[in-house]
């Protein structure tokens, strides 16, 4: 209410195009992630345990980059939305761990 | 009315369905939540007259199933809870001084899928198969298809799940209604405590129901649809049930208690005439309770089996709680500590709470002890011990909450003798029926069971506390006579009716009118009403000049798209796909209508409030 | 109060946060997506907990190919990336790109819609079934659960495409847009998961 007063006066102030580019450089990480993922498992070489950080490694880095640019996460004002996932992320953490170590026992 | 959109303003029955204001939306979660809580009540007392004496036959064994299931899960889902939902809805928006909530449809609709839930759920009592009867936590094996047939356990999964619905709407809304909507100068220090645990409970609600959400789906698909989520002899693992049923469970338990300790904040502070002892210490302990919450699940499962080391991690992490616990009672102490006490009846069920949570809170850490819960689990030393934080914490917190924003939320002060009888009839009555449990634990009286035998000594004990849960009937049956006799006087209470009224819903008239504030006040700092009053002005500062007032559209479609859940609920429970697809269609509709028409809502304008007598 | 975003008839930079309903509606869908965070988090925890239950059902080395799932994933990750030049183009002001990149987006969730079907449908005959072991009814419900939040997202933002071209691009259409993109971006993050989780973990073993 009050504030869209200011908001509506300042459309041309910040009124930078910012290019594809950096998405194009996201998603050819994504990509590279996502290939070095699928090529460790398909050599089929390796200790399971190691792959297994790896993939989760490739897989935490890929959302990293995708949540953080694609989502805009990195920009000023998502305070509140880093909050919010975290707080998800800190309960999944907690039930992996359960999932993981004491449903069979 | 220059740009004001014509809206058609409902009256009567139709303006109750419609609606979107918070306040209304507080008033039907008040009635609902009240009725509920009335028929778990009465379930409780059906259960207390069953055991007033050994072998007793006043209800099957079957039935007595049947109603503990039910009057846990009715006093957790359907009573509690929306009776918090009644008081955020009421008192939130007007305590950050904004003029609406930030969702005001979704408001609606969480209200509404809470009810076609909770009225899903007790019509399983009119069912051939009869209600749920596992018990309100559900535990497989007891809870699959081999142990329950019949379709009691289908209307505790689905009915849930369509409440639990309305419940995390309801959180996020609260969220963000918090975040954005705040009064220029209402900074987060500056909130008024039942605000930040209107705050913590919300967020606690947002990360705690999606597991709630997914323990539902995967027994009502072990039931409905033959999958092996909890069934040993296909893979399945009970225990996993348990573990995702209290990871919801047990923040429930804080999302319950945390609005209640925010209740017993203002009260306390209020009627003492001082400051809240230790603000910022409160606030603190509040967002602890609500993190070490989500850390304590297993306590709840320490006879699983879970190993020597999870058990005596979990063991310290619940102890812990005691911590942020502890500093909240102290500080409530010494916010009374020297004030000038009034003894209204708030303030008693207030205080009265006080030692009552206390006692729920030791007996909380001597279960909180693993070894020493081998001995408790299971027996009514636990039955005395949650009923002490839920009805000796929460439900003395909310009636106290009602008493104080009574006048605020209806514009008539409740007769403070009736409220008073109410009290202490209820108060006794809690006390007498809940504090000899303890000891039937101790001697060996196991929980969930329909009867028990003559000469084991729990005879004497049990007949106290029948006594005592009919003493609490009383109690409530004079609230309600209070309600009755207050309706009837005419609408004339103060804006300040308390006179020492802090925060900034006594700055505006009770009860409220739709825009809340005809003026967004200017905060200037904790307690904002106090303040002012402290610097000698009249009333809050205006923080904007007089203009016209933009208010959303009344809407119908919150209620069909819950009325489509309901049925799509029933469809699904006896495989009827015709009318899962009538209900699924029904919502989905409701949902593309409300993409594509646009709700601009309507102005009020300045004249307008001068008419209703809007003081400058 | 859009009226007033339009005093000087052209949209601000950013037109999702010019109004207050606006800013809203991205914060409570914010919120809503670290609930949604849990959700998955949670089927996610039960699949692990139950995935080596496979009784007599196929084995995911037996199950899974992996050509398929690369395939998928190419597919949702590029709808990803072209969700993200939408808000571009939405922040351009340019309707006309806008509503371009959506439809290929919605086309691209389509495709990975129909793999998906096609790829149950092949574990269904090959004897996975979903009430096979509790290994199978897991897998089905996690998978399932994110090609239901696909399908969703797929009527969603064609719904929207509809409205943009009816309505244009607005302070009201804007949001919905942005929230729809946000929506997007986490079906994609949560399929991250599952491929790396369910598929490359099951083929290892």
């Amino acid at each position: 209410m009050a504030d869209n007063h200011a908001t509506a006066s300042e459309p041309k102030r910040r009124h930078r195009v910012e290019g594809p580019k950096k998405h194009i450089i996201s998603f050819i990480f994504s990509i590279v992630l996502t290939a070095i993922a699928f090529a460790l498992v398909m050599s089929g070489e390796m200790n399971t345990m190691f792959i297994y950080i790896m993939l989760i490694a490739m897989a935490v880095g890929q959302v990293f980059i995708q949540m953080a640019f694609w989502m805009h996460m990195k920009d000023r004002g998502h305070m509140y939305s880093i909050i919010g996932i975290i707080s998800g992320v800190f309960v999944v953490f907690t039930m992996v761990i359960m999932a993981l170590y004491w449903v069979w026992w | 009315m220059a740009h004001a959109h014509a809206v058609k303003r409902y009256s009567g029955l139709m303006d109750w369905l419609t609606t979107v204001d918070h306040k209304k939306i507080g008033i039907l979660y008040l009635i609902s939540g009240g009725f509920f809580f009335l028929i778990g009540g009465l379930e409780a007392i059906l259960i207390r007259i069953q055991l007033w004496k050994p072998m007793n036959d006043f209800v099957s064994p079957d039935t007595y199933n049947e109603l503990l299931t039910m009057h846990g899960t009715t006093m957790i889902f359907l009573a509690a809870m929306p009776i918090i939902f009644a008081l955020m809805n009421a008192i939130v928006p007007l305590q950050i001084g904004a003029r609406d909530v930030a969702f005001p449809f979704l408001n609606s609709l969480g209200f509404w899928t809470f009810f076609f839930g909770g009225v899903l759920l007790n019509i399983s009592w009119f069912t051939s198969t009869g209600a749920p009867a596992a018990g309100w936590t559900s535990y497989v094996p007891l809870a699959s298809p081999m142990y329950s047939e019949g379709q009691g356990v289908d209307f505790y999964v689905i009915g849930l799940q369509i409440s639990g619905l309305g419940t995390l709407v309801g959180g996020i809304n609260f969220l963000v209604t918090i975040i954005n909507m705040r009064a220029p100068g209402m900074s987060f220090m500056r909130m008024p405590m039942f605000t930040w645990t209107a705050f913590i409970t919300s967020a606690l609600i947002l990360f705690a129901f999606p597991a709630l959400t997914v323990g539902l789906v995967a027994l009502m698909f072990d039931r409905l649809f033959d999958g092996n989520f909890f069934d040993p002899s296909s893979g399945g693992n009970v225990v996993l049930w348990e573990h995702i049923f209290w990871i919801f469970g047990h923040p429930e338990v804080y999302i319950l208690i945390l609005p209640a300790f925010g209740i017993i904040s203002e009260i306390v502070s209020t009627f003492s005439r001082k400051r809240l002892f230790g603000y910022s210490s409160m606030v603190f302990a509040t967002v602890l309770i609500g993190f070490l919450g989500f850390m304590v699940w297993a306590h709840h499962m320490f006879t699983t089996g879970l190993g020597p080391v999870a058990n005596s991690l979990f063991s310290i992490a619940t102890m812990l709680i005691a911590v942020p616990t502890g500093i909240k009672i102290f500080n409530w102490l010494f916010t009374l500590w020297g004030g000038s006490i009034t003894f209204t009846s708030a303030n008693l069920f207030a205080i009265g709470f006080i030692p009552t949570f206390v006692m729920g809170g030791v007996t909380g850490v001597m279960l909180a002890a693993a070894p020493a819960d081998f001995q408790y689990h299971d027996s009514y030393f636990v039955v005395a011990h949650f009923h002490y934080v839920i009805v000796g914490g929460l439900v003395l917190g909310l009636f106290a909450g009602l008493h104080y924003w009574w006048p605020k939320m209806f514009g008539r002060m409740l007769n403070e003798g009736l409220a008073k009888l109410t009290f202490w009839t209820f108060y006794i009555g809690f006390h007498l029926t809940f504090f000899v449990q303890h000891f039937l634990g101790l001697i060996g009286m196991p929980r969930r069971v329909y009867t028990y035998l003559d000469g084991q000594g729990f005879n004497g004990m049990n007949l106290v506390s029948t006594v005592g849960a009919i003493l609490m009937g009383i109690g409530t049956i004079v609230f309600l006579i209070n309600v009755a006799v207050t309706a009837a006087k005419p609408k004339n209470a103060p804006a300040d009716p308390w006179v020492d009224g802090r925060t900034l819903e006594w700055s505006i008239p009770s009860p409220a009118p739709e825009y809340n504030f005809a003026q967004t006040p200017l905060v200037r700092g904790y307690d904002a009403l106090w303040k002012e009053k402290m610097d000698g002005n009249k009333g809050m500062t205006p923080a904007e000049p007089l203009g016209p007032i933009h208010m959303p559209s009344p809407s119908i479609l919150p209620f069909f798209m819950s009325l489509g859940l309901f049925i799509m609920g029933f469809g699904l429970m006896y495989h009827q796909w015709i009318f899962t697809g009538i209900g699924a269609a029904l919502t989905f509709g409701c949902m593309f209508l409300r993409s594509v028409y646009d709700d601009h809502g309507f102005h009020i304008d300045p004249d307008e409030l001068k008419d209703k007598g809007v003081k400058a | 109060m859009s009226e007033l975003s339009h005093v000087d008839g052209q949209l601000p930079h950013e037109p999702e946060k010019a109004t207050l309903e606006g800013r809203n509606k991205v914060l409570g869908f914010w919120l809503f997506l670290g609930g949604e965070v849990v959700l998955f988090g949670t089927l996610f925890s039960v699949y692990l907990a139950l995935r080596d239950q496979i009784l007599d059902g196929p084995t995911p080395q037996e199950l899974f190919s992996l050509p398929l799932v690369a395939i998928a994933t190419l597919i949702l990750l590029t709808s990803s990336l072209t969700s993200v030049f939408a808000i571009q183009a939405m922040h351009r002001n340019n309707r006309t790109a806008l509503i371009n990149w959506l439809i290929v987006t919605v086309i691209l969730g389509f495709g990975f819609l129909g793999l998906e079907i096609y790829e149950f449908m092949h574990y269904a005959h090959m004897g996975h079934e979903f009430s096979t072991s509790a290994f199978s009814t897991s897998f089905y419900t996690l998978v399932g659960f994110h090609g239901a939040h696909v399908a969703f997202g797929v009527l969603w933002i064609s719904l929207l495409i509809a409205q943009l071209f009816k309505k244009g691009l607005t302070v009201v259409t804007a949001p919905k847009v942005y929230v729809a993109g946000l929506y997007w971006h986490f079906v994609d993050v949560v399929w991250v998961f599952i491929f790396s989780v369910v598929y490359l973990m099951g083929k290892v073993g």
